[in-house]
């Protein structure tokens, strides 16, 4: 069974269309990533998904509820992790997830059960008496995904949930939805830009831009649909033009790009083109720094199908559509 | 109901920790106090006078000519004929009127011989500006129609106006008081409620509690609840503070503090309601701020509290019909300064009443579940 069923969603803000008929389905069970740039229309997916947008038109189920009618229905099957942290900071973490589930109208017994249990889990305990304003971003990332557990939602969504954190910390995020996957047999619909976080966590993932879908599969088929190419990575500060055309003329070598001091060069079987590569410029009296082949990644899938580096997008691109920090009010005109 | 109870308790807890508005919603209110206290000057017209003339003899209809080239000039009076005593009294005290000049049978006949003649004014002495006012104006009409004004216990002169406050004297200071807790109110209800909607919209954790399955309803009652125990601590506090200072005592004891209460939860109740309407979608403080001044002008000035509604202009006056802390106004001064009872403002309950209810629905419905 489907735990999410997408038909020809479309979200426009006047006559911007952040989400242009995107279509798809989730399995239960399934841990699914939404992979995109800012402003592809990420958060403007979750939020028609979490009923806190109305769709143009198409139709979205969740948990077999429709997102418009049956809205209230939709809102107790899920959980959300907004891009925003929404606990109040003037609460302490056991009364933000108190509170919580008295909005859910669990029983006073099981809510303190279920409360001490997840900050337990998340190691909230020590300070679950202490004001969130007082709490690290690590901190309060672990308590906004442990908040929406407490009502054991079947469906839980994330968007961008390790946005701004620490390496460690953000690490700590995934081994945390990792668990609770398996013990709360959740089915978990994630949007990032992190390549290494769809990769790593997700069974299937969909890469969304400009407010369409243009890939969707397991990460491995997805990289897999590449052309078989590989990414050679020359530290080589002092390359000269003689050396890139040189490079140039190899046959199994299809692009050379040289950027900050290296040289990326673009080739079939890089494991066996490797020495020919290091030997041509030996020849013109050159020492390389460090050698690496680059293998494919997400990162590549995106700009096999969009031709652009998703970091060259994140760069450039005015966020248009909405998301944390940025004015609902500029954005929905 | 337990979802209810954790709107507010969430609201409750947030309020217990943010001194500073707590701090400024008991302050302020005495500021303005002060402020607006000495701000207000202006000639007060079509002040409601009630007449019984029992008379009708040509001393009594010379009097009354003069006081109709007064309502005719300056329009200080509308006067308003009666001929029942008993119920112009009663009228001052329903607020009505707010005064009544009684020419008694005999006055012109006494007049004529020269004898010992005299009329009353029995006055609203709870409105202070009114009542000095009318009772000098009166004493100006006397004096233009020869005869000499004396005060009750002067015996010299033969006729004489005969002015009595109906209430316990009232200083000026202690005439403000309503509009203190008013005030109190006012800032308490901008400060609570829809405002800390208002915050979480702004601080983006308004998200928090519309994945919920909390409804509209849910959200807006809630939020008006705690917001109503928050202003009502707050204003009890401010008055209890002012009617200590100034020296007002509660002679109708328990059932008057019991209604001055219930005055101050149902105008709360209504304003806050009210705020609903008007911030329900605003999603900046800095919109809170700049409406906090233009609210305040337009609800709190024209409302009686502090300057008697007789001295607005027509259209003004008109707006005060409409305008809850007129009503709120109105049904404290009674309760405070006279003691009246339920019967002397069920009409401004009733209103508050009708008030709250459309506001509440309103606000319900203004209020937008998405984002």
């Amino acid at each position: 069974m489907s735990a999410i069923e997408v038909k020809e969603l479309v979200k426009k803000f006047g006559e911007i269309a952040a989400v242009n008929g995107v279509s798809f389905e989730v399995r239960e069970g399934e841990f699914f990533g939404f992979l995109g740039p800012n402003g592809a229309g990420k958060t403007t997916l979750i939020r028609m998904l979490n009923t806190l947008l109305k769709p143009t038109s198409g139709k979205a189920l969740v948990a077999g509820f429709d997102v418009v009618k049956d809205a209230d229905e939709v809102r107790r099957a899920i959980g959300v992790v907004p891009q925003a942290m929404t606990s109040d900071l003037d609460l302490t973490a056991y009364e933000n997830m108190d509170i919580y589930g008295r909005f859910y109208s669990i029983p006073a017994r099981e809510r303190k059960e279920r409360v001490g249990r997840l900050l337990d889990i998340v190691g909230l305990t020590q300070r679950a008496g202490d004001l969130v304003a007082t709490y690290s971003g690590g901190m309060r990332r672990r308590l906004e995904v442990v908040k929406v557990l407490v009502h054991r939602p079947r469906i839980l969504f994330l968007d961008e949930p390790t946005q701004g954190l620490d390496p460690q910390s953000r690490r700590t995020v995934w081994e945390l939805l990792k668990a609770f996957k398996e013990e709360e047999k959740l089915t978990i619909f994630l949007s990032t830009h992190y390549m290494e976080e769809a990769e790593g966590l997700c069974d299937r993932v969909g890469i969304i831009d400009y407010g369409k879908i243009i890939a969707m599969d397991s990460p491995e088929k997805l990289k897999g649909e590449l052309p078989e190419q590989d990414t050679v990575v020359l530290e080589l500060p002092d390359a000269t033009e003689e050396i890139i055309r040189a490079l140039k003329e190899f046959d199994f070598v299809q692009g050379v790009k040289q950027e900050n001091g290296t040289l990326s060069i673009t080739v079939k079987n890089g494991a066996h083109v490797t020495p020919l590569i290091l030997s041509k410029i030996l020849e013109f009296g050159k020492t390389v720094s460090s050698v690496s082949i680059k293998e494919r990644s997400l990162e590549d899938v995106f700009i096999y199908y969009t031709g652009r580096s998703i970091r060259e997008e994140e760069a450039k691109k005015v966020s248009m559509f909405i998301g944390a920090g940025i004015p609902k009010k500029l954005v929905q005109r | 109901m337990i979802r209810l109870l954790a709107v507010i308790k969430r609201d409750l807890l947030k309020f217990r920790r943010n001194p500073v508005i707590m701090f400024l919603s008991l302050v302020l209110p005495i500021v303005y106090l002060v402020i607006l206290g000495n701000s207000f000057q202006g000639k007060l017209k079509g002040l409601p006078v009630g007449v019984v003339d029992l008379d009708g003899g040509p001393a009594s209809r010379d009097f009354i000519q003069r006081l109709r080239a007064i309502e005719g000039g300056p329009g200080t009076f509308d006067l308003l004929f009666m001929k029942d005593q008993g119920a112009a009294v009663r009228q001052i005290r329903e607020g009505g009127l707010k005064a009544a000049l009684i020419i008694p049978p005999d006055f012109t006949r006494r007049s004529l011989a020269r004898r010992r003649a005299q009329v009353g004014l029995f006055l609203d002495n709870t409105d202070a500006i009114s009542a000095m006012t009318i009772r000098e104006t009166m004493r100006a009409a006397f004096a233009a129609s020869g005869i000499e004004y004396y005060p009750v216990r002067e015996e010299r002169a033969q006729k004489y106006l005969r002015d009595i406050d109906l209430y316990k004297k009232i200083d000026y200071d202690q005439s403000l008081v309503p509009g203190v807790v008013i005030m109190a109110i006012f800032l308490g209800t901008l400060t609570t409620g829809a405002f800390n909607l208002v915050m979480d919209r702004f601080l983006g954790i308004d998200e928090s509690y519309l994945l919920t399955p909390l409804t509209k309803g849910d959200i807006v009652t809630g939020l008006i609840a705690s917001g109503v125990i928050i202003t009502t601590v707050i204003t009890l506090i401010v008055f209890i503070l002012s009617i200590l200072i100034t020296g007002i005592s509660l002679w109708g004891g328990v059932r008057q503090f019991m209604l001055l209460l219930f005055v101050i939860l149902l105008t709360t109740l209504g304003l806050l309601s009210m705020m609903f309407i008007f911030l329900g979608r605003v999603g900046h403080p800095r919109i809170v701020g700049l409406l906090t001044g233009f609210l305040n002008v337009i609800f709190f000035f024209p409302s009686g509290a502090v300057y008697p509604i007789e001295s607005f202009p027509r259209w003004l006056k008109a707006f005060a019909k409409v305008n809850p802390e007129a009503y709120a106004v109105h049904a404290f001064k009674s309760v405070l300064f006279k003691n009246a009872g339920v019967g002397a403002i069920w009409g401004d309950m009733a209103f508050l009443t009708a008030f709250t209810v459309i506001a509440m629905t309103a606000g319900i419905l203004a209020f937008k579940r998405t984002l």
